[in-house]
């Protein structure tokens, strides 16, 4: 690839994003190497390839660029799907790697001689005023992103609480696990009453949540061995404290199944 | 390139040289236009009904100053490109400001589904609970795996930027194939703008869905195709490459996209024929294609005969028991979902009807324009074809079970309805006197086929985002159907469920977990009936259903319209008798979630 500058910076650079992709833990800068990686270098590559010694114009070349790119990335699954590793990050980075250094090589051999300037796109002249513009135009891009991905608040969406009851995986006594989600729009005050059996005493908890907080009980069942129980778990909140708000059941003796 | 490009003049240049460019210009209006679409989605989302005005006047911001400098003369190509990239862009982030937080469209939780079970298993083909077909073509899954993988980010983010560079490449494609088509990057460009119109543009068609990342694939084959048969000899088989892999990634990722590409291709090579073209006849690569997708069909997709059958032939009985009188027509601009039916404001019908007759005046006067011509190029040809089918499927609009039909076909008519349409707009703003009143009618033709398209894809209730998720002192707290699935997903994963078509939509993507819904299993039935068969219970269990997951709200059956807060006051937030929910409980079946409108029963758990 000798004098073909692009092919070089191209192979470099699917070397480098493939090795920033499978190292780097922060997925912001892993983004900024997989982009190019999975799409611009590999279309890059295969068009190169296929016109040889052709320059392409810009709107031709960016067409195929994506064409190409989006393609292999079609196809590239359905190779690694039967392949041993499937789809993992390495066995998608060493494929993408393996197209542009072939594809690459392909191009350079295809091509007569070097070209004389590495691509036919020249250098848009910007004026102050335009910068300006764009400077501009980019601030109230990433305001409105920001503001769109800000959630916020909705006084008319009616709030609600849910209350769920499972089995406790970790507890060395038969135990239920209890759960609370509130998604009011305040503070909540809830009594929780849990009966186990048809005459069991129910035993109560007093819990406070905030919007988007969930608090996890334990109730331990204490019925008799082998027998089945119903347990009954009721809701109510602060505001209607004789209202059952919500409520789940379970027979102990049955694990659910799914 | 033979376009025709003409420069500014000296003294021109001088006095555009004193103040930012146009391009710079439209740059910033594009922003602006966005920060309105933004804010009246925030509005919405915070449970407002704010007027839709200010959205519409958001979206013209980007699409008329786009259109009338794409419009004028004296546009470099490479300034007209650069519109059109900015064009299908802005128009995308539209829609991506819509959904900041999660994929609220029917299609997409399916398909994030696949990409997320394409992760778990390291492998394609996982099948799909919903939508089984989807398994079957697993190019969008492969293809945000990639990025998924490479990235490390969410099906969501991933889907997103995939997308969003499918139609960045919708965009280009179109352009490249009508500059090649027409010989003029001015009428290409106004094609493009035009292409807007089409009623998916803005909503469906970028949707995280196997259909918008196929549509730009197979229009930048036929633009590799345009471009192959223009090349000289040697740049043939150079123009090949892209078109065979093209080709190949449209067919593993769509069933209908490859259907059309096989269509399209069959169709120029009849043409070719008819026009006694000198070009060689493309009949290998229609035979190639044909063959690529019935291959791909038979062997990996071999349930695609059992999705698309009902589709096309429920479409057909319905267009004839409409024609004939057998069954009432379906009203224009109304949504039903369940029982319940959304209208569209008088203004808005307006304005789509006004859209139609602009296209079809259009249709008009472009066609004579292209026939005075005596034009012999087959793609000409092609387009007419495809213009004249579009006004065609606008009458199964009135078919109920066939206008979804006639609204998918007209993503690919429109591309040659666009293409036609804008021969007439180049021919009304030609030079001559009055030509300020023209580019004016003009320009406000263009801002009423985008918005009409728009208001005829896509219901009018639905054009503003809802709110999924929500602060409340300070903390985000989100719908009941969302948290239910967040919940699923911690507590349940691997579970199987039967629950309505939003919910099993949100457990799917969100919760990762498998879920039924609609038809199957009699699910909807046994969701809204009063009471329980006695059968019908033990076939959910048969079949390998854990829990069901009953819901109140009567838009739990709208995958469009469920996965948002509920709101009281609107019509779609009504619910459904408590007996409804109540005959479970006489079953009895244990009660494992309770969050008021939704409650999950656990199947398995009885006395």
């Amino acid at each position: 690839m000798r004098g073909h500058r692009d092919l070089k910076w191209v192979c470099v650079a699917a070397v480098a994003a493939a090795l920033v992709a499978c190292l780097v833990p922060w997925d912001v800068v892993r983004l900024l190497a997989a982009l190019p990686l999975a799409v611009f270098l590999p279309g890059y590559a295969i068009t190169v390839a296929a016109f040889g010694s052709k320059r392409l114009d810009p709107q031709r070349l960016a067409m195929l660029i994506l064409l190409c790119g989006l393609s292999l990335l079609c196809l590239g699954g359905i190779v690694l799907n039967f392949l041993p590793g499937g789809l993992r990050t390495v066995t998608w980075a060493l494929l993408l790697v393996l197209v542009v250094l072939a594809a690459a090589r392909a191009a350079a051999l295809r091509r007569l001689k070097p070209p004389a300037r590495p691509s036919g796109w020249t250098r848009p002249r910007l004026r102050g005023a335009d910068i300006a513009c764009v400077v501009l135009a980019a601030v109230l891009l990433v305001g409105t992103l920001v503001f769109a991905y800000t959630p916020l608040p909705a006084g008319k969406a009616v709030g609600y609480s849910a209350l769920w009851m499972l089995p406790s995986k970790d507890a060395a006594d038969p135990a239920l696990e209890v759960g609370v989600i509130s998604a009011e729009h305040g503070r909540q005050h809830y009594r929780l009453e849990a009966r186990i059996g048809e005459n069991g005493k129910p035993k109560r908890y007093h819990l406070m949540l905030d919007p988007g907080e969930e608090q996890v009980i334990e109730v331990p069942l204490d019925a008799p061995a082998g027998k089945k129980s119903h347990v009954v778990v009721s809701l109510y909140d602060s505001d209607r404290p004789h209202q059952l708000y919500r409520r789940v059941t379970t027979w102990t003796a049955q694990p659910g199944e799914g | 390139m033979s376009s025709r490009d003409s420069r500014p003049s000296g003294r021109r240049q001088g006095l555009l040289a004193a103040g930012p460019s146009p391009l710079a210009l439209i740059v910033l209006g594009a922003a602006v236009g966005l920060v309105l679409c933004a804010y009246t989605n925030a509005l919405s989302r915070e449970g407002g009904d704010p007027t839709q005005l200010v959205y519409w006047i958001g979206v013209l911001l980007i699409v008329v100053p786009i259109a009338a400098r794409i419009s004028m003369e004296d546009v470099s190509l490479r300034e007209r490109f650069a519109l059109v990239a900015l064009f299908g862009l802005s128009l995308y982030a539209v829609k991506v400001i819509r959904d900041p937080f999660l994929f609220t469209f029917p299609d997409e939780p399916i398909h994030a589904y696949n990409a997320n079970q394409a992760m778990i298993h390291h492998g394609l083909f996982n099948g799909n609970p919903i939508l089984p077909v989807t398994s079957g073509y697993p190019g969008l899954a492969s293809a945000t795996s990639a990025l998924m993988s490479l990235s490390g980010l969410s099906s969501f983010t991933a889907g997103v930027i995939l997308i969003g560079l499918a139609r960045l490449l919708l965009v280009l494609a179109l352009f490249v194939l009508f500059t090649r088509v027409s010989g003029s990057h001015r009428l290409a460009g106004l094609a493009v703008v035009i292409y807007a119109g089409s009623s998916n543009f803005l909503y469906w068609g970028v949707q995280y869905s196997y259909e918008s990342l196929s549509l730009p694939l197979l229009v930048a084959v036929l633009a590799a195709f345009a471009e192959r048969e223009a090349a000289v000899p040697r740049l043939v088989r150079s123009w090949t490459v892209p078109i065979v892999l093209g080709t190949m990634a449209v067919v593993v990722t769509h069933h209908l996209t490859s259907y059309a590409l096989v269509i399209v291709l069959v169709l120029l090579a009849v043409i070719y024929r008819l026009v006694r073209s000198p070009k060689p006849n493309p009949w290998p690569f229609a035979v190639f294609t044909a063959v690529l997708a019935g291959g791909w069909m038979l062997i990996a997709a071999n349930n695609t005969v059992d999705y698309l059958d009902p589709v096309f032939s429920g479409a057909v009985t319905s267009i004839w028991n409409t024609v004939f009188g057998q069954s009432e027509a379906r009203g224009l601009f109304e949504s039903a979902s369940t029982d319940l039916v959304y209208t569209t404001p008088f203004v808005a019908r307006l304005i789509t009807l006004g859209a139609v007759g602009f296209l079809f005046l259009g249709f008009l006067a472009g066609f004579r324009q292209v026939w005075a011509r005596r034009e012999k190029k087959p793609f000409v040809w092609l387009f007419c074809l495809g213009a004249a089918g579009f006004f065609a499927t606008l009458a199964l609009r009135f078919a109920p079970e066939a206008w979804e039909t006639g609204n998918r076909a007209a993503m690919y008519l429109f591309i040659g309805l666009a293409f036609v349409v804008a021969y007439a707009a180049l021919r009304l703003i030609r030079k001559g006197p009055r030509l300020l009143l023209r580019r004016a009618a003009l320009l406000s033709a263009i801002g009423v086929v985008v918005i009409g398209g728009a208001i005829a894809g896509w219901p009018w209730d639905s054009q503003l985002a809802q709110p999924t998720r929500i602060t409340a002192d300070g903390a985000e707290i989100e719908s009941e159907p969302i948290t239910l699935a967040r919940w699923i997903g911690e507590q349940l994963p691997g579970r199987k469920f039967a629950a309505a078509d939003a919910d099993a939509r949100m457990i799917l993507a969100t919760g990762g977990a498998r879920a039924k819904t609609g038809e199957a299993l009699s699910i909807k039935t046994i969701l809204e009936e009063s009471s329980l068969i006695n059968w019908e219970l033990p076939s959910l269990r048969g079949n390998g259903l854990g829990y069901l997951v009953a819901d109140r709200r009567k838009v739990s059956t709208d995958p469009g319209r469920g996965s948002f807060f509920y709101v009281p006051g609107s019509p779609k937030h009504a619910l459904r008798p408590p007996a409804t929910m109540h005959k479970f409980g006489e079953v009895p079946l244990a009660r494992t979630y309770d969050s008021g409108n939704i409650v999950v029963f656990d199947l398995r758990n009885r006395p």
